[in-house]
């Protein structure tokens, strides 16, 4: 099967203005197969978007990169040198957090993709606009009425669906969807995630989607990479992630979220995530872990565990490297 | 593996001492900032000491010396570095000590300016209604009004003098300050901790001082800072036009003025002081304009590029 | 604890916001009705949430509560008195007994002050002197599990859950009856979501006060609540004890809310 995104090593960076690097991503290696739907879950600041922006190629001018990342075998990321000729916006589509911001607001949704349609096929507006129609049927809006709105006059959930097509509509094989779902009330939510589910099956679409809510990402994720200040703490796949989390840091975030009708003690996470200007010597997550012990002193490598893969000292045993 | 330990939350911008160690830290690095510092510099020592740096002070306050006549119109010399003038006074000098006229004018105009136009924006944003319609009424008024066109109106009514230029210049630049203002403290009255305040009790007094002003002053007074080079070009066009400052007053615009009728064959007695007036609003204006990049966090990025 | 003061109460409260109409009706003003006929107590030591979802209303519902958005009809009263019967100065010290803390801490601090001035606002011309505040100021900080060391510190220093602590702080240093907050955990991070949570509750018990919630999440709400009061399109549509509304909802949007909560568990 081919490899969607392949990841080895990657490390990303801002200069900041005191020529300083300030690393948010300190070595992530991942495979995304064509296809799955793979999840980057974590809190704020701990990096996800920062990978889902170097897979896009959206990263700003001062941004620094190591290590490799490969889209569909092409070299995107290799050291502080990235291309994306051919793939920013052909091959990877990108679905941003707020869709009231990510869409133009002096243009019609049907005015927005064709400038993309055209600039992708080079097709006039007359086929355009039944291509577009077609990718708004595709998700689930009506296609003649919303082709003429302006994006201020769609509610959130159908803003959010627009953008969808317009990503789709560049005929992307794999779309970033960056917290699709934060911005819309709870029952949206659900409408989009079967929505996005419906469209992996139909378009064969490698889905990558950033979130913050694990139980989410276990629910429709094929799988999971846990992210924790820069790096990944654990892989595995989307059902067994609430199940049987490998990490510490996976169990607690699964015990921090509410669940309803259920009344057990809620427990949170005490401290705050390192920064990313903060050195850190030895497992990332250890000063917070209630299971530290002392080889967490020591970074730990990944071992591979039947379900997955974990950095964390206490598979050593049960484990190759 | 990391390059790093600057925890780059120590550094307190909420303060403008916070605000003046970020910049001679970072942006002394800056040669856009270094020039114009340079530049500002410069003027403001010489704004203080030029009646004692220069070789003819008497000349350069205007005083035409009996044996100036024979010595009319010289060009570039050793004895006069910038030649002399239509009546033989030495232009260096005269030039030289201008920068203190221009000085003067500049403080005096955007500072009246500001304070007329910070207190109307904050009071029409806070009190809104009435208020805030004659506000924007009155703004909309004066800033569209050349102030050339208010000192043609006030030489007539005041006669020829600092105050004509002075009055003329505060009258249209303090409806741009309260338009800036207005329309920064209107999103600072949006903000919860207005809210919170009006509903601790604290009078409408406390609120603006503590709450509004304070977070409007910063970005009005860069915008000042880099209005600096404009208001002086607008303070010397009145003054070339024999609007304001009489005839040889030691003021750039008034030189250029007298230079005018003899352009032909003494080009120098407008070029130094058109020089300086160039060089002098461009120094304000790169200092102003760094300035805003320090405060605007976005356009602060890594623009390094293009400087 | 509860006992039956009752500290706000709503009757028959219709609210909304001044709008011109289209086309002819611009020449008129009308008010576009959000808020539709509203009924709900909070009695002393109470633990209320609001549940409703972007466009329930429950943000004109919070202003009429606080005293900042008139109701074109219906009674509002804040421990016994009828806040829009009052001028601005007067209403203002009824509304002292109430502590607020908006949604948005990023908009809730002054950038330009410290936190220890932030959170001592409140007290500032309650003829308390300035020793006293000092000592409020130190219990306070304590009580959010906050250390000293953030006193002298500006929000831009602070990270997202010690800024809310903050915004506590302020909010029960004048010692309140109720406190209100507005989506006090949706700005936050899920694992300190919990530690805020607790928190408040800690607050409820060791004051003794009143707390009203407005949140989307039937989740928080549940830990966060004795009672819930369910806000859909301006109305309320559901109110009970959480545990019952959550096991026995009545009306089909409660059904909704909680079916969509649940689909990922």
């Amino acid at each position: 099967m081919v490899l969607a995104v392949r990841a080895r090593n990657l490390r990303v960076g801002y200069v900041d203005e005191d020529e300083n690097i300030l690393w948010a991503v300190k070595g992530v290696s991942f495979e995304v197969n064509q296809g799955e739907v793979f999840c980057l879950v974590g809190e704020s600041g701990c990096g996800k978007s920062t990978i889902g922006n170097t897979i896009i190629g959206i990263l700003p001018p001062y941004a620094v990169t190591d290590g490799e990342l490969h889209v569909f075998g092409k070299p995107v990321v290799r050291g502080n040198h990235r291309d994306y000729s051919g793939i920013r916006g052909r091959i990877v589509s990108y679905v941003p957090q707020n869709p009231g911001t990510s869409l133009n607001p002096y243009q019609t949704i049907g005015t927005q993709l064709y400038y993309v349609l055209n600039s992708v096929y080079g097709w006039d507006k007359k086929k355009s606009l039944e291509v577009a129609k077609k990718y708004l049927s595709l998700v689930e809006l009506d296609p003649e009425e919303t082709v003429d709105r302006y994006p201020h006059e769609l509610s959130g959930g159908m803003q959010q669906r627009a953008a969808i097509a317009i990503a789709l509509s560049t005929g992307a094989k794999i779309v970033v969807a960056d917290e699709p779902t934060s911005a819309l009330d709870a029952h949206l939510r659900l409408q989009l995630i079967k929505l996005l589910m419906k469209l992996k099956e139909s378009e064969s679409l490698t889905l990558v989607m950033i979130t913050h809510d694990l139980v989410a990402a276990g629910k429709i994720c094929d799988s999971v990479a846990v992210v924790y200040a820069g790096e990944i703490l654990e892989k595995c796949s989307g059902s067994n992630v609430i199940v049987e989390p490998l990490h510490p840091y996976t169990q607690m975030l699964a015990d921090a979220v509410p669940l309803l009708g259920f009344k057990r003690r809620l427990k949170s996470i005490p401290g705050e995530p390192p920064r990313p200007d903060e050195e850190v010597t030895g497992c990332v997550f250890a000063p917070r872990c209630h299971l530290a012990f002392e080889k967490c002193v020591e970074p730990p490598p990944h071992f591979k565990v039947y379900k997955g893969e974990v950095a964390c000292w206490r598979y050593a045993g049960n484990a190759k490297q | 593996m990391s390059a790093v330990i600057s925890d780059s939350r120590k550094s307190p911008n909420s303060s403008v001492k916070g605000l003046y160690q970020n910049l001679t830290r970072r942006y002394l690095r800056r040669t856009k900032f270094k020039i114009g510092l340079v530049i500002t510099l410069v003027v403001l020592v010489l704004a203080l000491v030029s009646p004692w740096v220069v070789p003819y002070p008497d000349e350069g306050a205007g005083y035409v010396p009996p044996e100036a006549s024979q010595r009319e119109k010289e060009p570039p010399s050793l004895r006069f570095f910038f030649g002399t003038d239509t009546r033989g006074r030495d232009l260096f000098s005269r030039v030289i000590m201008g920068v203190r006229s221009a000085v003067i004018q500049i403080t005096t105009v955007i500072s009246l300016s500001l304070l007329i136009g910070l207190l109307a924006g904050v009071l029409a944003a806070y009190f809104k209604g009435v208020v805030e319609i004659i506000l924007n009424y009155l703004v909309e008024l004066f800033i569209s009004i050349p102030a050339v066109i208010i000192a043609l109106v006030l030489r007539l009514a005041l006669g020829p003098g600092l105050m004509t230029v002075i009055a003329s210049l505060v009258t249209t630049w303090w409806s741009w300050y309260a338009r800036i203002t207005y329309v920064y403290a209107r999103s600072v009255m949006e903000m919860d901790y207005v809210t919170l305040a009006r509903l601790s009790g604290l009078s409408p007094l406390k609120i603006m001082t503590r709450h509004v002003m304070r977070n409007v002053l910063t970005p009005v007074l860069v915008q000042a800072v880099t209005d600096m080079g404009s208001v002086l070009l607008e303070a010397s066009t009145i003054n070339f036009l024999g609007l304001g400052l009489p005839l040889n007053s030691p003021e750039w615009g008034v030189i250029m003025l007298e230079g005018l009728s003899v352009l032909e064959i003494a080009p120098w007695i407008s070029a130094y002081p058109g020089f300086f007036l160039l060089v002098t609003a461009l120094g304000f204006s790169l200092v102003g304009d760094t300035l805003r990049e320090e405060i605007d966090p976005r356009l602060r990025r890594r623009w390094r590029l293009w400087f | 604890m509860p006992n039956n003061n009752v500290i706000v109460s709503l009757r028959d409260v219709v609210a909304g916001y001044l709008t011109t109409g289209k086309g002819w009706r611009s020449l008129f003003k009308h008010v576009n009705v959000v808020l539709k006929n509203v009924n709900l107590r909070i009695c002393d030591g109470e633990r209320v949430t609001i549940i409703g979802e972007s466009g329930s209303g429950k943000t004109t519902l919070l202003k009429v509560i606080l005293g900042l958005l008139k109701p074109v009809r219906g009674e509002v009263k804040v421990l016994d008195k009828e806040i829009y019967k009052l001028p601005w100065g007067e209403r203002v010290s009824v509304l002292r007994q109430v502590g607020y803390v908006p949604q948005d801490p990023y908009k809730a601090l002054n950038p330009k002050l410290r936190v220890k001035t932030i959170i001592s606002e409140p007290l500032e011309h309650m003829s308390i002197k300035p020793r006293e505040i000092e000592e409020r100021v130190y219990e306070v900080i304590k009580m959010v599990q906050l250390s000293n060391k953030v006193l002298d510190k500006y929000p831009n220093e602070l990270s997202g859950g010690m800024m809310q602590r903050v915004l506590i702080a302020r909010s029960i240093i004048h010692d309140p009856e109720i406190l209100i907050l507005d989506e006090p955990t949706s700005a936050l991070d899920v694992s300190i979501q919990a530690q805020i949570i607790e928190l408040i509750n800690s607050i409820h018990k060791r004051l003794e006060l009143a707390i009203l919630a407005v949140t989307h999440d039937l989740g928080v709400a549940q830990y966060l609540s004795d009672r819930a009061i369910i806000l859909y399109k301006g109305s309320i549509v559901e109110e009970g004890y959480i545990d019952e509304v959550i096991t026995r909802p009545r009306h089909e949007y409660t059904n909704l809310l909680i079916a969509s909560y649940q689909v990922f568990k």
